[in-house]
C-alpha cells in the first residue's frame, strides 16, 4: 500500500477497516510516516475547527465571485465558543460554575409541533418553533414533536419526560416516544433507565415507566437494544417488540381514594366500583389472563391485531340508591397511561358505554371472567337484545391523566329505571388504529393505588 | 457581579478572579486546543463533545493549575485523557476509531512538534488565501459547509473520484505552500 495516499484516504474516512488497521500498525513502526501523518492531520483539524477563519475566507470569496455557497451552510457547525470574549465572560462563568449544562446555549433540536400541550416543569422553551439546547421537557398533556438537528424526529406522548442531550441522543425518563429517523441520523440513540436503543434506520417507539418497565417497538427497519451495561446488544426488526422489566404489579402503595377530588358539587353523591362493585377488562385470546385485580382497565379496538381487542366491564351495586331522589347521573373515569402502544398511531378515539339488559349475564365474576367464557360480552356485533348503547365519549389524541365524564339521558334513564340493584356497564372503543402499535387506552380500576375508581355520580333533586 | 454588588462575600470574589483568569487563558488557547482535539479524533461531532467536556474538566481542575506555567500543555494533557477515556468508553468500536496506542503516539508527536505545528498553522492561513478561487471554493465546501465528497460531487457536478482527487491535489498544494513559507522563514 502506498502510505502517502493512505493519509489522504484516512482523512476522508475512505480506508476499509482492514486498511485502516494496517495503516495504524505502520504508523507505530514508521516515524517518518507518523510525522507526515500528524502534519496532514493537523492541517485537516485546523480546517475543521477554525470556522472563524473559514467564515472570513468565505466572505472574501463571496465578495470576489458573488457566489452564494455560504447561504446554504449547514447548522450546527458554527464554532459556539469562537467568541469567548470578555463581554460574555460573566454569563459563561455562571454557567460553568453552576454546571447547569456543559453545553452553553448550543441548540441541538427544534420543537416543531405542540398539539394541545400542557407542560410541567420543563427547563426548555415550550413554544412551537422554539430552538432547544440540551435540557428537559416534561409534557403533562398533549403531543409534541421535536426535530433534532441530525434530522431525527421524536414525538412525545403525554405524560412524558424527555431529556434532550444532543442532536443524536436523548433520554426518556418516563413516558412514551415515537422516533422517526432518516438516513442522515442513523445511530440516533434513546436511553431509558434500563436500555440504550440505537437506531439503525427506522421508525420505532419506546416507552418507559416506573411500574411498567420499558418497551421497544420497531415499526419499520431495525434498532439495536442494549440492556444496562450488557456488552451484547439485541437487534430488533420491523414489526417486532421487546419488553424489559416488570409489567405492572399488584400495587402495594397505600390506597388513597379521595372521592372529593372528583366530586362535581355538594349535591352529588358517588357510588364507585369500589363500593361493593366490580371492574375488569377482558382481552380477546385472554393472553393477559384474569385481570380482576389489575389497577388498569384497558380498552382497545383494532382490526389489525385481533388479539389485542379489549373491553372493560364495570359492575355497580346500586342498592344504596334511592332512585326517586335522583335527578341526574353521570359516569366518571380517570384516564391512565397503559404504557402500551402509541397515541400518535391512533386518532381521536370514540368510546361507547353500553348497559347490560340481560339479567342472565350480570353475575360475572371478577376473579374468573375471561373473553372465552363470556361470548355474550365479546361478540363483534353487540347484541341489541342484551345491551343498550347509553352514551359515547371522545378522548382526543394525546390526552392523559385527565378525567372523563359521561352524561346522557340514556345513561340516567338506564340507571334510574326501577328494580335495578346491580348493573353492569361495558366500555368499548369504537375507533380502530392506524398501526398495530396503536395506543391501548386505560382507565383506573378500583385496584389503582392512587386514582379514583370508576364512579357513578348522582345529583339529588334540589327540592327534596 | 457589577461594582454595585458590594455585598458579594470575599471567597466569591477570589472565585471571580480565578474564573476571569481561566476564561482569559481558555480564550487565548481555545483555538489551539480545538485543533489538538480534532487532530486526535476523526469524528467532528465526537471532537466537539469531547471539547465541551474538556472545558468543564479544565475549569474543575483549574485550581491545580500553576499560574505562569504552560496552560496549553496542561490543558492538552487533560484533553488527551478525555480523548482516551472517550475512546475506551465507547461500547462498540466506531468505524475508523484510532487505537489508544496510536492516539498516544500521535499525541507524543504533536508534543514534540508543537512549535513547528504552530508555525504550520499560521502558514496554512496564508496559503489558504493564496489558493486559486476554484480550489478555495472546494475547501470551503468541504470544511465550512461540512459537505462530504458525495455532496461536493453533486454540487459541483463532478464524479466522487474526481472530487477526491481534487481535494488530494489541494492538500498537496497547501502542504507545499506551507513548506515553502516555513523554509523562507528560516
Amino acid at each position: 500500500m502506498n502510505f502517502e495516499e493512505s493519509i489522504d484516504l484516512s482523512l476522508e474516512e475512505k480506508l476499509s477497516e482492514e486498511e485502516w488497521e494496517a495503516f495504524q500498525k505502520e504508523l507505530l513502526k514508521n516515524p517518518e510516516l507518523l510525522s507526515c501523518y500528524v502534519e496532514q492531520r493537523w492541517a485537516h483539524a485546523q480546517l475543521t475547527s477554525d470556522q472563524e477563519f473559514l467564515a472570513q475566507l468565505a466572505k472574501q470569496s463571496e465578495e470576489k465571485t458573488s457566489s452564494s455557497a455560504t447561504e446554504s451552510r449547514k447548522q450546527g457547525r458554527i464554532s459556539i465558543f469562537a467568541g469567548w470574549a470578555a463581554a460574555a465572560a460573566i454569563a459563561v462563568f455562571a454557567l460553568v460554575v453552576f454546571q447547569a449544562k456543559p453545553e452553553v446555549a448550543s441548540h441541538v433540536a427544534t420543537l416543531i409541533e405542540a398539539e394541545n400541550c400542557r407542560w410541567d416543569g420543563s427547563d426548555l422553551p415550550t413554544a412551537e418553533g422554539a430552538r432547544l439546547s440540551p435540557g428537559t421537557l416534561a409534557l403533562a398533556e398533549g403531543m409534541a414533536t421535536i426535530q433534532f438537528d441530525s434530522g431525527a424526529t421524536v414525538t412525545l406522548e403525554a405524560p412524558t419526560t424527555l431529556e434532550v442531550d444532543s442532536a443524536m441522543r436523548c433520554r426518556l425518563l418516563d413516558g412514551s416516544v415515537v422516533a422517526d429517523v432518516p438516513e442522515s441520523a442513523h445511530g440516533f440513540t434513546i436511553d431509558t433507565e434500563k436500555l440504550e436503543v440505537i437506531d439503525l434506520g427506522t421508525k420505532f417507539g419506546v416507552t418507559s415507566s416506573e411500574v411498567g418497565g420499558s418497551h421497544v417497538f420497531v415499526f419499520d427497519g431495525e434498532v439495536k437494544v442494549r440492556e444496562g451495561d450488557a456488552e451484547e446488544a439485541q437487534h430488533v426488526f420491523g414489526g417486532k417488540s421487546l419488553h424489559f422489566g416488570s409489567t405492572p404489579d399488584e400495587p402495594d402503595a397505600e390506597i388513597d381514594r379521595s372521592v372529593s377530588l372528583l366530586s362535581p358539587g355538594p349535591d352529588w353523591f358517588a357510588i364507585s366500583t369500589d363500593d361493593g362493585g366490580k371492574d375488569v377488562y377482558i382481552r380477546r385470546g385472554d393472553r393477559s389472563g384474569q385481570t380482576g385485580d389489575h389497577p388498569l382497565l384497558m380498552v382497545k379496538h383494532t382490526d389489525l391485531t385481533p388479539g389485542n381487542e379489549r373491553r372493560a366491564l364495570l359492575g355497580f351495586d346500586l342498592r344504596k340508591l334511592n332512585h326517586t331522589q335522583i335527578a341526574e347521573a353521570k359516569l366518571s373515569l380517570k384516564i391512565e397511561s397503559s404504557g402500551l402502544g402509541f397515541s400518535s398511531l391512533v386518532p381521536d378515539s370514540e368510546f361507547a358505554v353500553y348497559g347490560v339488559l340481560d339479567p342472565a349475564i350480570l353475575n360475572w365474576q371478577e376473579s374468573s371472567i375471561l373473553w372465552e367464557t363470556m361470548p355474550e360480552f365479546t361478540a363483534e356485533k353487540i347484541d341489541a337484545e342484551r345491551f343498550i348503547r347509553l352514551a359515547s365519549f371522545r378522548i382526543p389524541k394525546g390526552a392523559s391523566h385527565s378525567k372523563v365524564e359521561v352524561q346522557s339521558g340514556g345513561l340516567t334513564d338506564f340507571l334510574l329505571s326501577s328494580g335495578k340493584e346491580k348493573i353492569t356497564l361495558m366500555l368499548v372503543r369504537e375507533t380502530g388504529e392506524l398501526d398495530k402499535q396503536g395506543l391501548v387506552h386505560a382507565f383506573a380500576s378500583k385496584e389503582h393505588p392512587t386514582s379514583p375508581a370508576p364512579t357513578l355520580w348522582f345529583l339529588k333533586h334540589t327540592d327534596l | 457581579m457589577s461594582d454595585s454588588s458590594s455585598s458579594t462575600p470575599r471567597n466569591s470574589e477570589s472565585e471571580t478572579d480565578s474564573a476571569e483568569a481561566f476564561l482569559l487563558l481558555l480564550n487565548e488557547h481555545e483555538r489551539q486546543l480545538s485543533i489538538y482535539v480534532h487532530a486526535l479524533v476523526q469524528s467532528t461531532e465526537d471532537a466537539e463533545d469531547i471539547l465541551q467536556a474538556c472545558r468543564l474538566t479544565i475549569w474543575k481542575k483549574f485550581e491545580t493549575f500553576e499560574p505562569g506555567s504552560n496552560f496549553l500543555a496542561w490543558a492538552r494533557k487533560i484533553a488527551l485523557n478525555q480523548v482516551l477515556n472517550h475512546r475506551r468508553s465507547r461500547k462498540r468500536k466506531p468505524m475508523h476509531a484510532t487505537d489508544p496506542e496510536v492516539l498516544e503516539a500521535i499525541a507524543a508527536e504533536i508534543d514534540l512538534q508543537r512549535d513547528a505545528l504552530d508555525h504550520r498553522s499560521k502558514a496554512l492561513r496564508k496559503c489558504l488565501q493564496q489558493l486559486p478561487d476554484s480550489q478555495r471554493q472546494t475547501i470551503l465546501l468541504r470544511y465550512y459547509e461540512d459537505d462530504d465528497i458525495a455532496e461536493i460531487a453533486a454540487k459541483t457536478k463532478r464524479t466522487e473520484g474526481a472530487v477526491y482527487r481534487l481535494l488530494s491535489r489541494i492538500r498537496t498544494a497547501l502542504n507545499e505552500c506551507i513548506s515553502a513559507r516555513l523554509a523562507s522563514q528560516t
